[in-house]
């Protein structure tokens, strides 16, 4: 039986208020256990990024409850959350996410730099170590807009994973990239998490989903259904996909 | 059809707008002011000058008058419409007494003349020549700005009983930079006091044809006639009455100079800010082919219309506040006439504010020229790192934390942005701390040596010299007294260089006793050296190790120029000598005493006072209040005036820059939240940010003010006669105070303004 990481209960959160209220997340009940690699499938404005903001505490909710590693933390403060959300978890955006002013080396040890003093040279070290992992090697001393798209989500990527976070969510990280690159992206979120560490995509692309092992569906702020696969070895890969093809046509998403 | 635009711009930045307007607005009222202040200023001068009739040409003369040689020259040349002489009966300020004032510490030659009956009028506050009648004295209006007497109050001119009948302006003497001042009297007063002071000739002419001044000038020199002592031409009077509010409009334009620059950098500032934050709308209108004249037009209309209300406000200001600027004018030069020219003057000053703001506004929106389309949508930013800022980066940063890291490398990689606040913090760091070091310098006890006066703690001071060793005696045997020196002031006869005499005041004594500041050489110590006063030095044009040649006790004797030193009193014209003299008589002497306690000061003031009741005793703080008093307390009042101005322009301009920065790093700030930066993090990286822009602009505000400042006081200081002019900083006000209070007011600033960080919602910043 696997550690549960993340319990999610019954969240609802809403946007407006009077006749212009609507909930966006309507009673969600999710879990995560860890080293578990999921991702969330569903026609736009479902309600899917609203429900990665709030499972990793960046937004509120209204009702529900969210429980992180035994702590509950729709109840704890900004602070503490900022502390979790730096240390046990790492993020990826569909468009990146960088300082202007910053180099790619210090945009990717800028989480790790809060409150350090004295390691500068081993997270400086750890993390030319992941770009070379994530192929971007070379590119420490580059601005932001001296790179591609896809170094620039590469980049994103091994900020995510500076603190070895115990889960990275992404949200649509491979949108943006054309397939190649996609495919690339998505090879490192396989390493990623056969190292350990949980993963939790949302994305369009029945490619990127077939690559997980749960996927669940959401349409109108729920959660209408939910696909189990066996863990992803590398074969097989067309099958995957139809499976996925198939349960999205079968749900009418 | 833009008017929407602007009304919406306007409403979701009002702090700014504000801000902005308030600095629009002061900056047209002070050019408004300004402009209103030199109308008035020429135009009552103008007034004054015609009505009085203002001599072409004067001539002073002390000594023999020939005046029958005068009146032919008069005849003969052509270009003379009307002649006369003079006489200017100048008598010591203790032998005049208005109301309870004596005229004793007056800096000012006083002196009385009558009526004139052709030319260069004293004329009353309505502008009428004057009609006196015996008994009647009319002083000059000097004394009543200084509150010295009052009409209907009693008048004592060595002992002869007068009424004070009135004030009267007097054209050629009124200027505070004129060191006579004209009473008037009736022929027959004049007649009866005439043997009590010596009487000086003022030659006065007016000439048919004013520009030939020079020529005429020539032949009256040439014609070898009375000239011992200054002449004055016609321009000269109209800059000296002209001066002291000249000085006035000269300080508001310039604090006017420094509130548009002000202006400018807050609109600098918002507009850079903005371009920043709409690149990449103005890329994207620029990509699919709108003419950027068309964007263009959009903020400067904002800003037109900004500035068209806050020109509008700030001349209503200006109405409001002329009053009490035009006060002295009015009292010394009467009213101007012609008030619609000033104000149509005063808004064409506005006009041009208003003009090269919008100027202004265009160049600074030629930036959207450089905005490259194509890096504008893909980045949506204009940022390209500045060399500077590339190599100051985290992985090799030892030196600070990680948050004052990210604020300094922000202030360097937008050095542009950080420029305009950094300007406006130098000038307010300079604003404060110029008016505190000039106050701290001229109120400070070593000033006083700067003036001429030494470091004693009372002076006891007699205009008979009989009674003087009784004094002597008396405090040589008293016990509480240190030192003290007896200085007697004599007047001498002093050769010039074209062989004519003049009369020169000069103290005899120890001058090492109480020794003064000098500014070149040192104090006299030889039997034939003497020591000159800056203004004499000018006049005489001598310098250090120069002779100049003396009567004394009835023989010519050179004495060398041992040093020259800055005086206020007696009109700056003194000099100081070691030689002993007992021909002259003494005009009047000094007893400068040092007590062993300073707190028995006060009881011995009062003690002498009784004992000598023929002299007069001041405590030195007093004597130096007295002279200086009304200047240094209006200091006084500028400088805190200017620190409470300083500590506003600091607040509002960082609470706008602040309030600006924070709305334009949303995107930063809740990437920064998203990674697990805490709202205190981010704070603190505001706050270095404002820190370090903050030190750099103290360092050189305060730089600038010990440099620039100083000259510029320095200008101020000499023009009453003070010369070597060093600031005295007092260094806790001005390096720790001041630093301290402009530091709380940025803290308190960035405080408030960037309390909105912790509002700013990620999700709503990053769209997934
Ligand atoms: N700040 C907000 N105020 C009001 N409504 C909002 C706000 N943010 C999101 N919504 C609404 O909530 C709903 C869910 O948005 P969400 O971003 O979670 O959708 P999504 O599933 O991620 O869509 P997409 O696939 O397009 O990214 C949408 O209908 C959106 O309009
Ligand atoms: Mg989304």
């Amino acid at each position: 039986m696997m550690k549960k990481m993340i319990i999610g209960k019954n969240i609802v959160k809403s946007y407006g208020n009077g006749d212009e209220q609507r909930n966006v997340l309507d009673g969600v009940s999710v879990e995560i256990n860890e080293g578990e690699f999921v991702s969330v499938m569903g026609p736009s404005g479902s309600g899917k990024s609203t429900l990665m903001f709030s499972l990793s505490g960046m937004d509120g909710i209204d009702r529900g409850k969210i429980v992180f590693e035994g702590m509950d933390i729709s109840a704890v403060g900004d602070n503490e959350l900022s502390n979790i959300r730096r240390t046990k978890m790492g993020f990826v955006f569909q468009q990146p996410t960088m300082l202007k002013n910053l180099n790619i080396l210090d945009n990717i040890i800028l989480p790790s730099m809060r409150g350090n003093r004295k390691n500068t040279a081993k997270i400086t070290e750890k993390a030319r170590a992941l770009m070379k992992r994530v192929g971007i090697a070379g590119l420490e001393k580059r601005d932001i807009i001296q790179v591609s798209g896809g170094q620039l989500q590469r980049a994103g990527i091994c900020r995510a994973l500076m603190n070895n976070p115990k889960i990275i969510f992404g949200d649509e990280p491979t949108g943006a990239l054309n397939s190649k690159s996609a495919h690339e992206i998505m090879d490192i979120f396989s390493e990623i998490n056969a190292n350990g560490t949980a993963c939790m995509l949302v994305t369009h692309d029945a490619k990127i989903a077939a690559r997980t092992e749960r996927i669940m569906f959401m349409r109108d702020g729920k959660i209408v259904s939910e696909l189990k696969l066996p863990k992803f070895d590398g074969k097989d890969i067309d099958g995957r996909v139809e499976t996925v093809t198939v349960k999205m046509r079968d749900i009418g998403i | 059809m833009y008017f929407r635009i602007i009304r919406n711009d306007i409403l979701r930045s009002k702090v700014i707008t504000l801000t902005t307007m308030i600095f629009v607005s002061a900056a047209a009222m002070l050019v408004s002011l300004a402009a209103i202040l030199i109308i008035n200023l020429s135009g009552a001068l103008d007034t004054l000058m015609t009505q009085a009739k203002t001599p072409h040409f004067m001539q002073m003369h002390s000594g023999e008058i020939d005046t029958a040689r005068l009146k032919s020259f008069a005849e003969q040349h052509k270009n003379v419409e009307e002649y006369q002489v003079v006489e200017f009966l100048g008598m010591d300020g203790s032998e005049i007494i208005l109301g309870d004032h004596s005229l004793s510490n007056s800096v000012q030659d006083n002196g009385f003349s009558v009526q004139n009956e052709k030319f260069d009028y004293l004329l009353d506050l309505n502008g009428n020549i004057i009609n006196v009648s015996d008994g009647e004295l009319y002083v000059p209006v000097t004394y009543m700005k200084e509150k010295t007497t009052s009409i209907g109050e009693k008048a004592i001119i060595n002992g002869k009983e007068f009424t004070v009948a009135g004030f009267l302006r007097d054209s050629t003497m009124n200027s505070s930079l004129s060191a006579s001042k004209r009473f008037l009297v009736s022929s027959n007063d004049f007649a009866e006091i005439k043997d009590l002071g010596s009487i000086e000739y003022l030659i006065e002419f007016r000439l048919k044809d004013f520009s030939e001044i020079g020529e005429f000038e020539t032949a009256y020199a040439s014609a070898g006639l009375e000239a011992n002592g200054p002449s004055v031409t016609y321009t000269l009077f109209k800059t000296m009455n002209a001066i002291s509010d000249g000085m006035m409009i000269a300080v508001i334009l310039l604090v006017s100079a420094l509130v548009v620059t002000i202006a400018f950098m807050c609109i600098r500032f918002t507009l850079l800010a903005k371009i920043e934050d709409d690149y990449r709308e103005i890329g994207v209108m620029k990509a699919i082919g709108l003419r950027i004249s068309d964007i263009k037009k959009i903020y400067l209309a904002k800003y037109a219309s900004l500035a068209a209300a806050g020109s509008i406000l700030g001349f209503i200001f200006s109405l409001m506040f002329q009053g009490m600027l035009l006060e002295n004018i009015r009292l010394y030069m009467g009213e101007d006439e012609n008030t619609s020219l000033a104000v149509s003057v005063g808004l064409i000053g506005i006009l041009l504010v208003f003009i090269s703001i919008v100027a202004f506004v265009n160049v600074v929106l030629n930036r959207f020229r450089k905005i490259s389309a194509a890096q504008a949508i893909r980045f949506g930013s204009s940022q390209e790192m500045k060399p500077g800022a590339k190599h100051f980066s985290l992985s090799n940063n030892n030196l600070f934390t990680t948050n004052i890291f990210l604020g300094i490398k922000d202030v360097l990689a937008r050095k542009k942005l950080y420029a305009t606040s950094l300007v406006v913090l130098i000038i307010s760091a300079f604003i404060m701390i110029v008016p505190q070091n000039l106050y701290n310098t001229i109120s400070s006890k070593s000033f006083i040596q700067y003036m001429g006066i030494g470091d004693y703690d009372l002076r006891i001071q007699t205009s008979s010299s009989a009674k003087t060793d009784d004094i002597v005696t008396l405090i040589d045997s008293d016990s509480d007294i240190s030192r003290y020196a007896v200085l007697t002031t004599k007047t001498f006869k002093l050769k010039t260089s074209n062989e004519s005499e003049e009369n020169i005041k000069v103290e005899l004594g120890d001058h090492s006793a109480f020794p003064i500041e000098y500014s070149e050489g040192s104090a006299p110590s030889r039997d034939n050296e003497i020591a000159l006063s800056t203004i004499n030095a000018d006049e005489l044009n001598k310098k250090v190790g120069d002779v100049i040649t003396m009567v004394i006790e009835g023989k010519e004797k050179d004495l060398t120029v041992s040093g020259i030193y800055s005086d206020v009193t007696n009109g700056g014209k003194t000099a100081k000598a070691v030689f002993i003299d007992n021909s002259a008589k003494a005009m009047w002497t000094i007893v400068c005493v040092e007590l062993y306690n300073k707190s028995l000061v006060e009881s011995k003031v009062s003690g002498f006072s009784n004992k000598f009741d023929f002299a007069k005793t001041s405590d030195i703080d007093e004597f130096v209040s007295q002279t200086l008093g009304s200047t240094i307390s209006s200091i006084e009042m500028a400088s805190y005036a200017s620190i409470v101005v300083a500590l506003v322009i600091t607040v509002l301009v960082t609470l706008l820059f602040m309030k600006m920065l924070v709305a334009k790093d949303r995107y930063s700030i809740v990437i920064m939240k998203a990674i697990g930066f805490t709202i205190s993090d981010i704070r603190a990286q505001y706050f270095s940010r404002s820190v370090f822009v903050l030190i750099v602009g103290i360092f050189l505000g305060t730089l600038l003010a010990n440099t620039l400042g100083e000259v510029l006081a320095g200008v101020l200081i000499s023009s009453f006669g003070a010369s070597s002019f060093n600031f005295n900083v007092n260094p806790i006000t001005a390096y720790l105070l001041s630093p301290l209070m402009m530091i709380f007011a940025v803290l308190i600033s960035t405080m408030i303004g960037t309390s909105g960080t912790g509002k700013i919602k990620i999700s709503e910043n990053i769209k997934g």
